[in-house]
């Protein structure tokens, strides 16, 4: 493992794994310094313990045979829906939202199981529809299979997580090969849709995209959480002001920075440097991801690396846009790098996936 | 084969384009936080350095509590805190040396609450010493020029005006308990008051009104600069409780050496005119944080001060459980008045010999005489003829056995036996001599003087239970609107009011007649009605506990009593620990109550009514009728 090399002579791809580690690093650094002395004291060990969990996590993933996973992903995207659906029957609200199960002291989303599950059954879809041509049907088999834990998830109702189910759809859409029409039919459908869910938003959803579209309309509301995020960014300059000594963060202005806005808090204590570190391990890490998509053996292969990076992908421009008032709050955490067990441990079995489907890229492995 | 090789390219192609569509987006991104960070880097850090807005908690005031007739009980009073800022401060050792000499503290105390303060960040201010009286904040202040790294802060902190009295009553505060944090809902913070025991407990919510907000700007040291915007706490309500000073006071004066409890209630409302535990605590204690000494000190008094003895203690009732049993009897025509028992001071039953407390016996007495004289040899006899379930059926309709649902916390629902607790909860059978026992109010059976109270308003009352309470109203402090408490009844067996007059009728010539045993209580001024009792001390405990202390094993006396006879406004239970006999150790009190509430001297005829209504303050009327001049 540590050479990269496993029994067989076959090697694993470090770059997409050094990224990834050196990014979960960055996490727990800076987890730690937005909140040692406050009352979250502590999370950058749990954080730590989560990071151990992945890797476990993506280790088994490498091992196992993913066309095995793909064989049975059915099945799967069943059993990974079954907790969201008694989440929505059941669960305890935190935070007002019904998203978590609760396993003694630590707490688990299985909506980002979920999201593996789905990326997994999209997949196979592809694997199956071998033409170069997109049939309607698949189109609206994609459509239902991503439709329903996005449905689930919305009804929690988390926004944001919910929305990191699309990059599937896009996927599959266009690496699928929708012709120029069938884009422009979709763009005027998004849209009438987009109109209509306005009215099932919750009030605080409204008020964080009217936040979006014009921030100075409530600076101590709203407004607030983005207006201070952006005194963060922006004050942290070239260099930063140092490490633990962001004032920004370390007086509290920052909302939630140990997790949504963690970005901001390196951004202030390590500055454009900082940001330009962490963009630059993204640019690594999704770059060589699509290059080995390439190589897949198969095309289920290819679209399960496709569908988990481009939500991987989604969710760092959403989050990264998030701090600089680019994209409105949803509640969508930077990948490695926010503190979250879920998510973060869940990356990593994205990780080992990716790195699976790379690891048997020649056809007799 | 070739198709797939074909449609892998087309793929392929696709993937291309992503590759560079990602480094597209992601340099915009970097592009995004050039503008943001180095174009305009400066003024985001001027914004940083001058322009930070904090959120602070503003404290609501909490309500005051006043008795029925508004005098104060409760108030708050500013308390004054020390806080070192260490940004300001260039020699932290030097700082902590100048305010240990100039205000005499504990230097080793002041260094370790320096060394945890440490571990905040650097604009949390660290508290150095609480309750500072007025010279030692005028010294301080003198001296801010010279040393600004100290500042004063006032808080409100809870003043029991009259210390011990009433405490459990109105119980205390303390800090919020992480749990209470919890199960509040994140309502409280830690180092929050909270309200335990007492009123202060149960109308929580009420007294501590909703907390503000103030967005305050602060400098780059956390210091504040300006207020930007300022959201009002909303004050507590403040409690008028339906206790009266007056007889409160009487009371704990008469308690001052002894252990025990009183309760006087309004029978028609319940309402609680006052209610002593002793020994009591100050509640004071508690907000001026107690030293581990001092709380040690209070839960190892083995007379166990913060318990509330009205409620949570039980006690064998002893002959004041005798009216209800005799109302009992006499309503299922079990016996009839003029039924007699002789009593030659002791009688066997179940081959057990009981002894009544008259050595010589009482002679021939029938219903009237039994209670007037309380003969246990006649109530013997009754409760022979009752037996245990039908005393169980007369007891838990007078609401014994069951909690009175006062608005205090850790009631007792005391103990009514009956064959079938016996056998399933105690696991040994029922004796029919426990029976003889308890009909005279020994034996298993166990109250609480609440009960008693409760009880004897119901049988003054034709067999309402008023709910026992404190809450009399509450007003809104800007708004000064009221609102009362509407009394509450659990309705009892009715009582037929020819039966009831010959029992009350029995309980008037215990303290009016000749050889009645409160005779010596009687009070000139109102004519009362009561009942004594003398409950032995018995079970292994209490003689455990005793020891050495021979003044343990004393008997507890008891004393019920109402008034005015013929339309009871007020009724009056006392129980005295250890006190010896009821007649002598506890009717005392209750005449002395009874003085304090309807005058010493004989009633004057009725005042007319335009009179006897003017003093209706608040709907406080009620208080002053019937006054002696």
């Amino acid at each position: 493992m540590i050479s990269g090399t496993l029994p067989g002579g076959r090697r694993l791809d470090l770059v997409v794994l050094g990224c990834a580690l050196a990014l979960a690093a960055l996490g727990v650094l800076f987890v730690a310094s937005a909140t040692t002395g406050t009352r979250f004291d502590g999370l950058a060990g749990r954080q730590a313990v989560w990071i151990a969990v992945g890797l476990g996590a993506m280790i088994a993933a490498i091992l196992f045979d993913y066309r095995m996973l793909l064989k049975f992903s059915f099945a799967i995207y069943c059993a990974s829906l079954l907790p969201l659906v008694y989440l929505l029957a059941f669960g305890q609200r935190i935070a007002n939202v019904r998203s978590w199960i609760r396993f003694g002291h630590f707490q688990f989303q299985p909506a980002e199981l979920a999201k593996i599950a789905t990326a997994l059954l999209v997949a196979y879809l592809f694997e199956n529809e071998d033409d170069a041509r997109l049939h309607a049907s698949t189109i609206l088999k994609l459509g239902a299979i991503v439709g329903l834990p996005v449905l689930l998830v919305f009804l929690q109702p988390d926004v944001g997580l919910a929305l990191t189910f699309l990059p599937l759809v896009f996927v599959g859409l266009y690496f699928g090969g929708l012709p120029a029409r069938g884009w422009i039919a979709i763009v005027i459908v998004v849209a009438l849709l987009a109109g209509g869910g306005w009215f099932l938003l919750k009030d605080y959803q409204k008020a964080r995209i009217g936040t979006f579209l014009n921030p100075d309309s409530d600076v101590l509301g709203s407004g607030y959480q983005v207006r201070q995020s952006k005194i963060a960014v922006g004050s942290g300059g070239f260099s930063g002001k140092g490490f633990r000594s962001g004032t920004q963060s370390q007086l509290r202005f920052l909302p939630v920075q140990h997790t949504d806005f963690i970005l901001a808090v390196i951004a202030e204590e390590w500055g454009f440097l900082g940001v330009i570190l962490v963009l630059a391990l993204f640019a690594g890490l999704f770059l060589r991801a699509l290059k080995l998509a390439q190589t897949a053996r198969d095309r289920g292969g290819v679209f399960l690396v496709l569908g988990l990076t481009g939500m991987m992908f989604f969710s760092v421009v959403v989050n990264a846009s998030m701090m600089i008032g680019l994209a409105p709050t949803t509640g969508i955490p930077l990948p490695f790098v926010s503190y979250g067990g879920s998510s973060v441990a869940t990356t990593f079995l994205a990780i080992g996936l990716i790195l699976g489907v790379q690891f048997r890229r020649f056809a007799n492995a | 084969m070739l198709r797939i090789r074909e449609d892998r390219q087309a793929v392929s192609r696709r993937i291309e384009i992503g590759r560079v569509a990602v480094g597209a987006l992601l340099s915009i991104l970097a592009v995004a936080y050039w503008s943001i960070q180095i174009v305009r880097g400066e003024y985001y850090f001027s914004l940083s350095e001058n322009n930070r807005i904090r959120a602070v908690k503003i404290t609501a005031p909490r309500g005051y509590v006043l008795d029925r007739n508004g005098a104060p009980l409760v108030e708050n009073e500013p308390a004054y805190t020390l806080h070192l800022y260490r940004r300001e401060a260039k020699d932290l050792d030097a700082s902590v040396e100048f305010i240990v000499t100039l205000l005499g503290l504990n230097r080793d105390q002041v260094r370790s609450r320096v060394e945890r303060g440490r571990r905040d960040p650097e604009f949390v201010p660290i508290p150095i010493a609480e309750n500072l009286g007025i010279e030692e904040v005028a010294a301080v202040e003198a001296r801010a020029v010279e040393h600004p790294e100290f500042a004063i802060t006032v808080s409100q902190r809870r003043l029991y005006k009259h210390g011990g009295s009433a405490a459990h009553a109105l119980g205390y505060l303390s800090e919020a308990t992480p749990e209470q944090i919890k199960s509040a809902g994140n309502v409280y913070g830690v180092g929050d008051w909270i309200g335990q025991k007492g009123i202060e407990s149960a109308y929580e919510r009420l007294l501590a009104g909703a907390s503000g907000e103030r967005r305050v700007i602060v400098d780059s040291h956390g210091r504040e600069v300006a207020e930007e915007a300022r959201l009002e706490a909303t004050p507590g309500q403040n409690l008028f409780l339906t206790l009266d000073s007056k007889l409160q006071g009487v009371a704990e004066d008469f308690f001052r050496e002894r252990v025990g409890s009183a309760v006087a209630l309004d029978p028609r409302t319940g309402e609680i005119l006052a209610l002593v535990s002793s020994p009591s605590y100050d509640p004071n204690w508690f907000t001026r944080r107690v030293t581990a000494a001092e709380w040690n000190g209070l839960l190892e008094n083995p007379d166990r001060p913060l318990q509330n003895r009205a409620i949570q203690n039980m006690y064998s009732p002893g002959s004041v459980i005798k009216p209800f049993l005799a109302y009992g009897a006499l309503a299922r025509g079990l016996v009839d008045p003029d039924w007699k028992v002789f009593c030659p001071g002791h009688a066997v039953f179940y081959g057990r010999e009981f002894h009544c407390h008259k050595k010589g016996g009482h002679g021939l007495v029938n219903l009237r005489d039994a209670i007037k004289e309380s003969c246990d040899v006649y109530f013997y006899n009754l409760g022979q003829k009752l037996g245990v379930d039908r005393i169980n059926e007369i007891l838990s309709g007078f609401g014994f056995g069951s909690p009175t649902g006062v608005d205090l916390s850790f009631e007792k629902s005391g103990l009514v036996p009956s064959e079938e607790w016996a056998r399933t909860r105690r696991g040994a059978r029922w004796y029919p001599s426990e029976t003889i026992s308890v009909s005279i109010g020994q034996g298993p059976l166990l109250v609480t003087s609440m009960q008693v109270a409760r009880a004897l308003s119901a049988l003054v009352e034709g067999g309402r239970l008023p709910t026992p309470h404190l809450f009399y109203s509450s007003q809104d402090p800007k708004t000064g609107s009221q609102l009362r408490y509407k009394a509450e009844y659990r309705q009892g067996p009715t009582l037929e009011p020819e039966k009831l007059a010959i029992v009350k009728n029995a309980m008037w010539a215990v303290v009016n007649e000749p050889g009645g045993t409160a005779y010596g209580s009687r009070v000139a001024s109102v004519e009362i009605g009561g009942k004594t009792g003398t409950a032995q001390v018995i079970g292994h405990d209490s003689t455990v506990r005793a020891g050495a202390d021979k003044s343990k094993l004393e008997t507890h006396a008891w004393f019920a009593g109402f008034g005015p006879i013929q339309d009871p406004s007020m009724v009056v239970v006392v129980f005295v620990e250890n006190g010896g006999h009821g007649n002598l150790a506890a009717a005392p009190l209750a005449k002395a109550l009874f003085e304090a509430r309807f005058g010493v001297a004989p009633a004057m005829p009725p005042a007319p009514a335009v009179q006897a209504e003017a003093p209706a303050r608040g709907g406080l009327a009620r208080a002053s009728r019937r006054e002696a001049p």
